[in-house]
Protein backbone atom coordinates (compact mmCIF):
# COMPACT_ATOMS: atom_id res chain seq x y z
CA UNK A 1 0.00 0.00 0.00
CA UNK A 2 2.90 2.46 0.68
CA UNK A 3 4.42 1.33 -2.52
CA UNK A 4 1.37 1.99 -4.12
CA UNK A 5 0.93 6.00 -2.36
CA UNK A 6 5.07 6.85 -3.37
CA UNK A 7 4.31 5.53 -6.78
CA UNK A 8 1.31 7.89 -7.41
CA UNK A 9 4.13 10.60 -5.68
CA UNK A 10 6.26 9.76 -8.19
CA UNK A 11 3.37 10.44 -10.97
CA UNK A 12 1.93 13.45 -9.64
CA UNK A 13 5.80 15.21 -9.24
CA UNK A 14 6.74 14.02 -13.20
CA UNK A 15 3.75 16.05 -14.05
CA UNK A 16 4.76 18.99 -11.81
CA UNK A 17 7.63 19.16 -13.51
CA UNK A 18 7.37 18.29 -17.20
CA UNK A 19 4.33 20.60 -16.61
CA UNK A 20 6.15 23.49 -14.91
CA UNK A 21 9.28 22.85 -17.33
CA UNK A 22 6.70 23.41 -20.25
CA UNK A 23 5.09 26.69 -18.31
CA UNK A 24 8.61 28.36 -17.95
CA UNK A 25 10.26 27.40 -21.40
CA UNK A 26 7.93 27.30 -24.08
CA UNK A 27 8.15 29.59 -26.57
CA UNK A 28 4.22 29.75 -27.30
CA UNK A 29 2.09 30.73 -24.42
CA UNK A 30 -1.03 28.42 -25.30
CA UNK A 31 1.76 25.31 -24.77
CA UNK A 32 3.17 27.56 -21.73
CA UNK A 33 -0.67 27.47 -20.56
CA UNK A 34 -1.03 23.39 -21.15
CA UNK A 35 2.09 23.15 -19.08
CA UNK A 36 0.37 25.18 -16.08
CA UNK A 37 -2.55 22.99 -16.28
CA UNK A 38 -0.55 19.89 -16.42
CA UNK A 39 1.20 21.24 -12.89
CA UNK A 40 -2.08 21.94 -11.72
CA UNK A 41 -3.50 18.53 -11.91
CA UNK A 42 -0.48 16.84 -10.11
CA UNK A 43 -1.04 19.52 -7.61
CA UNK A 44 -4.40 18.28 -6.98
CA UNK A 45 -3.18 15.03 -7.56
CA UNK A 46 -1.33 15.88 -4.52
CA UNK A 47 -3.42 16.93 -2.51
CA UNK A 48 -5.66 13.57 -2.94
CA UNK A 49 -3.01 11.82 -1.96
CA UNK A 50 -2.98 13.71 1.27
CA UNK A 51 -6.92 12.61 1.95
CA UNK A 52 -7.79 16.62 1.13
CA UNK A 53 -9.83 15.66 -1.44
CA UNK A 54 -12.05 18.48 -0.75
CA UNK A 55 -9.00 21.12 -2.05
CA UNK A 56 -8.30 18.87 -4.57
CA UNK A 57 -11.62 19.42 -6.30
CA UNK A 58 -11.56 23.15 -5.78
CA UNK A 59 -8.57 23.38 -6.81
CA UNK A 60 -9.92 21.52 -10.28
CA UNK A 61 -12.40 23.95 -10.21
CA UNK A 62 -11.05 27.25 -9.46
CA UNK A 63 -8.05 27.01 -11.11
CA UNK A 64 -7.91 24.49 -14.40
CA UNK A 65 -11.46 26.07 -14.59
CA UNK A 66 -11.59 29.68 -13.46
CA UNK A 67 -8.34 31.16 -13.62
CA UNK A 68 -7.04 29.08 -16.90
CA UNK A 69 -9.29 30.12 -19.05
CA UNK A 70 -9.04 33.82 -17.47
CA UNK A 71 -5.37 33.66 -18.73
CA UNK A 72 -6.34 32.06 -22.09
CA UNK A 73 -8.63 35.19 -22.52
CA UNK A 74 -5.53 37.24 -21.70
CA UNK A 75 -3.49 35.13 -24.29
CA UNK A 76 -5.73 35.45 -27.06
CA UNK A 77 -6.90 39.32 -26.65
CA UNK A 78 -3.07 39.83 -26.50
CA UNK A 79 -1.73 39.01 -29.97
CA UNK A 80 0.09 41.09 -31.59
CA UNK A 81 -1.39 42.77 -35.29
CA UNK A 82 -0.60 39.84 -37.65
CA UNK A 83 1.51 38.13 -35.36
CA UNK A 84 0.38 34.35 -33.96
CA UNK A 85 -1.29 34.53 -31.17
CA UNK A 86 0.91 34.31 -27.53
CA UNK A 87 4.14 33.51 -29.34
CA UNK A 88 6.66 35.27 -26.75
CA UNK A 89 8.96 37.49 -29.12
CA UNK A 90 11.48 34.99 -30.41
CA UNK A 91 14.37 36.53 -31.85
CA UNK A 92 17.29 36.29 -29.36
CA UNK A 93 16.38 34.77 -25.81
CA UNK A 94 20.30 35.92 -24.64
CA UNK A 95 22.20 33.40 -22.11
CA UNK A 96 22.94 36.22 -19.87
CA UNK A 97 18.73 36.14 -19.03
CA UNK A 98 18.61 32.38 -18.79
CA UNK A 99 21.46 32.36 -16.44
CA UNK A 100 20.18 34.84 -14.04
CA UNK A 101 16.87 33.77 -14.10
CA UNK A 102 17.79 30.44 -12.86
CA UNK A 103 20.05 32.15 -10.69
CA UNK A 104 17.04 33.85 -9.19
CA UNK A 105 15.26 31.09 -9.34
CA UNK A 106 17.58 28.24 -7.60
CA UNK A 107 19.15 31.04 -5.14
CA UNK A 108 15.58 31.38 -2.93
CA UNK A 109 14.67 27.57 -3.42
CA UNK A 110 18.31 26.19 -2.45
CA UNK A 111 18.37 28.40 0.71
CA UNK A 112 14.82 27.53 1.86
CA UNK A 113 16.18 23.53 0.55
CA UNK A 114 18.59 23.45 2.93
CA UNK A 115 16.59 24.93 5.57
CA UNK A 116 13.94 22.33 5.76
CA UNK A 117 16.36 19.18 4.63
CA UNK A 118 18.27 19.83 8.03
CA UNK A 119 15.63 20.59 10.32
CA UNK A 120 12.90 19.05 9.03
CA UNK A 121 10.52 18.28 11.71
CA UNK A 122 9.24 14.94 12.78
CA UNK A 123 6.25 14.03 10.15
CA UNK A 124 3.13 12.61 11.67
CA UNK A 125 1.27 9.56 10.73
CA UNK A 126 -1.81 11.25 7.80
CA UNK A 127 -4.53 12.54 10.43
CA UNK A 128 -7.84 11.39 9.65
CA UNK A 129 -9.42 13.51 6.84
CA UNK A 130 -11.57 16.27 7.93
CA UNK A 131 -15.32 16.17 7.09
CA UNK A 132 -16.50 18.81 4.50
CA UNK A 133 -19.30 20.45 7.19
CA UNK A 134 -16.45 20.85 9.99
CA UNK A 135 -14.47 23.09 6.94
CA UNK A 136 -17.55 24.96 6.52
CA UNK A 137 -18.34 25.46 10.03
CA UNK A 138 -15.05 27.00 10.97
CA UNK A 139 -15.67 29.02 8.11
CA UNK A 140 -18.70 30.25 8.70
CA UNK A 141 -18.41 30.61 12.28
CA UNK A 142 -14.94 31.82 13.78
CA UNK A 143 -13.39 32.63 10.93
CA UNK A 144 -16.33 34.09 9.26
CA UNK A 145 -14.31 37.77 8.77
CA UNK A 146 -11.80 36.23 6.24
CA UNK A 147 -15.04 34.73 4.70
CA UNK A 148 -16.48 38.04 4.26
CA UNK A 149 -13.38 39.82 3.17
CA UNK A 150 -12.58 37.30 0.51
CA UNK A 151 -15.56 38.34 -0.94
CA UNK A 152 -15.26 41.93 -0.79
CA UNK A 153 -11.83 40.91 -2.13
CA UNK A 154 -13.40 39.43 -5.17
CA UNK A 155 -15.91 41.57 -5.68
CA UNK A 156 -13.10 44.62 -5.77
CA UNK A 157 -10.89 43.07 -8.17
CA UNK A 158 -14.29 42.40 -10.81
CA UNK A 159 -15.17 45.89 -10.11
CA UNK A 160 -11.63 46.95 -10.45
CA UNK A 161 -11.93 45.05 -13.54
CA UNK A 162 -14.77 46.48 -15.19
CA UNK A 163 -13.91 49.79 -14.50
CA UNK A 164 -10.77 49.13 -16.63
CA UNK A 165 -12.19 47.31 -19.54
CA UNK A 166 -14.90 50.40 -19.47
CA UNK A 167 -11.84 53.02 -19.81
CA UNK A 168 -10.09 50.76 -22.66
CA UNK A 169 -13.34 51.39 -24.75
CA UNK A 170 -13.53 54.98 -23.69
CA UNK A 171 -10.48 55.86 -25.07
CA UNK A 172 -10.59 53.98 -28.38
CA UNK B 1 12.66 10.52 3.90
CA UNK B 2 9.20 11.67 5.64
CA UNK B 3 6.29 12.32 3.12
CA UNK B 4 6.22 15.75 5.12
CA UNK B 5 9.73 16.67 3.19
CA UNK B 6 8.21 14.93 -0.11
CA UNK B 7 5.65 17.10 -0.44
CA UNK B 8 7.24 21.00 0.80
CA UNK B 9 10.20 19.56 -2.25
CA UNK B 10 7.80 19.41 -4.75
CA UNK B 11 6.50 23.03 -3.27
CA UNK B 12 9.39 24.45 -3.89
CA UNK B 13 10.17 23.21 -7.01
CA UNK B 14 7.30 25.05 -7.40
CA UNK B 15 8.62 27.85 -6.21
CA UNK B 16 11.73 27.48 -8.37
CA UNK B 17 9.87 26.92 -11.38
CA UNK B 18 8.26 30.11 -10.79
CA UNK B 19 10.92 32.56 -9.99
CA UNK B 20 12.62 31.26 -13.20
CA UNK B 21 9.74 32.05 -15.58
CA UNK B 22 9.06 35.31 -13.84
CA UNK B 23 12.67 36.29 -14.52
CA UNK B 24 12.90 34.82 -17.79
CA UNK B 25 9.60 34.97 -19.23
CA UNK B 26 9.34 38.73 -21.44
CA UNK B 27 5.43 38.96 -22.29
CA UNK B 28 3.06 39.94 -19.12
CA UNK B 29 0.85 36.96 -19.41
CA UNK B 30 3.85 34.68 -18.97
CA UNK B 31 4.63 36.33 -16.20
CA UNK B 32 0.83 35.68 -14.77
CA UNK B 33 1.57 32.02 -15.79
CA UNK B 34 4.75 31.94 -13.41
CA UNK B 35 2.88 33.52 -10.67
CA UNK B 36 0.10 30.96 -10.90
CA UNK B 37 3.10 28.19 -10.57
CA UNK B 38 4.42 30.24 -7.23
CA UNK B 39 0.85 30.75 -5.74
CA UNK B 40 0.23 26.91 -6.20
CA UNK B 41 3.70 26.00 -4.50
CA UNK B 42 2.73 27.82 -1.63
CA UNK B 43 -0.76 26.38 -1.32
CA UNK B 44 0.94 22.83 -1.51
CA UNK B 45 3.27 23.73 1.24
CA UNK B 46 0.39 25.01 3.65
CA UNK B 47 -1.95 21.95 2.78
CA UNK B 48 1.23 19.70 3.60
CA UNK B 49 2.22 21.30 6.70
CA UNK B 50 -1.26 21.10 8.05
CA UNK B 51 -2.16 17.58 7.17
CA UNK B 52 1.66 16.42 8.20
CA UNK B 53 2.37 18.11 11.46
CA UNK B 54 0.53 18.99 14.95
CA UNK B 55 -0.43 22.15 13.52
CA UNK B 56 -4.48 22.86 12.87
CA UNK B 57 -5.77 20.80 9.69
CA UNK B 58 -8.73 23.01 9.32
CA UNK B 59 -6.81 26.24 9.30
CA UNK B 60 -4.46 24.95 6.73
CA UNK B 61 -7.00 23.60 4.44
CA UNK B 62 -8.85 27.00 4.86
CA UNK B 63 -5.68 28.65 4.24
CA UNK B 64 -4.99 26.68 1.09
CA UNK B 65 -8.68 27.99 0.37
CA UNK B 66 -8.04 31.99 0.32
CA UNK B 67 -4.81 31.90 -1.07
CA UNK B 68 -6.53 29.74 -4.45
CA UNK B 69 -9.26 32.81 -4.16
CA UNK B 70 -6.99 35.69 -4.16
CA UNK B 71 -5.20 33.70 -7.12
CA UNK B 72 -8.59 34.06 -9.33
CA UNK B 73 -9.02 37.91 -7.58
CA UNK B 74 -5.64 38.50 -8.77
CA UNK B 75 -5.76 36.73 -12.14
CA UNK B 76 -8.78 38.95 -13.17
CA UNK B 77 -7.10 42.50 -12.11
CA UNK B 78 -4.34 41.54 -14.19
CA UNK B 79 -6.05 40.59 -17.26
CA UNK B 80 -7.52 43.51 -17.31
CA UNK B 81 -4.27 45.41 -16.53
CA UNK B 82 -2.74 43.31 -19.28
CA UNK B 83 -5.80 44.39 -21.68
CA UNK B 84 -5.40 48.35 -20.64
CA UNK B 85 -1.66 47.91 -21.72
CA UNK B 86 -1.82 46.69 -24.91
CA UNK B 87 -3.95 48.89 -25.80
CA UNK B 88 -2.26 51.46 -24.81
CA UNK B 89 1.45 50.49 -26.04
CA UNK B 90 0.71 48.18 -28.23
CA UNK B 91 2.67 44.97 -26.16
CA UNK B 92 2.73 43.35 -23.92
CA UNK B 93 6.52 42.62 -23.62
CA UNK B 94 7.58 43.76 -20.52
CA UNK B 95 11.32 45.11 -21.89
CA UNK B 96 9.30 47.79 -23.70
CA UNK B 97 6.60 48.50 -21.01
CA UNK B 98 9.61 50.17 -18.99
CA UNK B 99 9.46 53.63 -19.86
CA UNK B 100 7.40 56.45 -17.31
CA UNK B 101 5.64 59.15 -19.05
CA UNK B 102 5.71 62.32 -16.85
Amino acid sequence: MEHLAYAAYGFYLVLILVGGWAAVRCRSLVRALLGLIMTLFGVAGMYFLMAAPFLALMQIMIYVGAVSVLIFFAIMLTRAPGGEAGAEDGGSRPALRTVMALLSGLLPAGILAAVILTKTPQALPLKAEVPLGRLGQILTGPYVLAFELISVVLLAAMAGAVVLGFERRKGA
Amino acid sequence: MSPLLLFHLAALLLLAFGLYGLTSRRTLVGMLISVELMLNGAGLALVASARLTPASDELGQLGALLVMGLAAAEATLVLAMVLVAVKRYGTSDSDRLSELKG
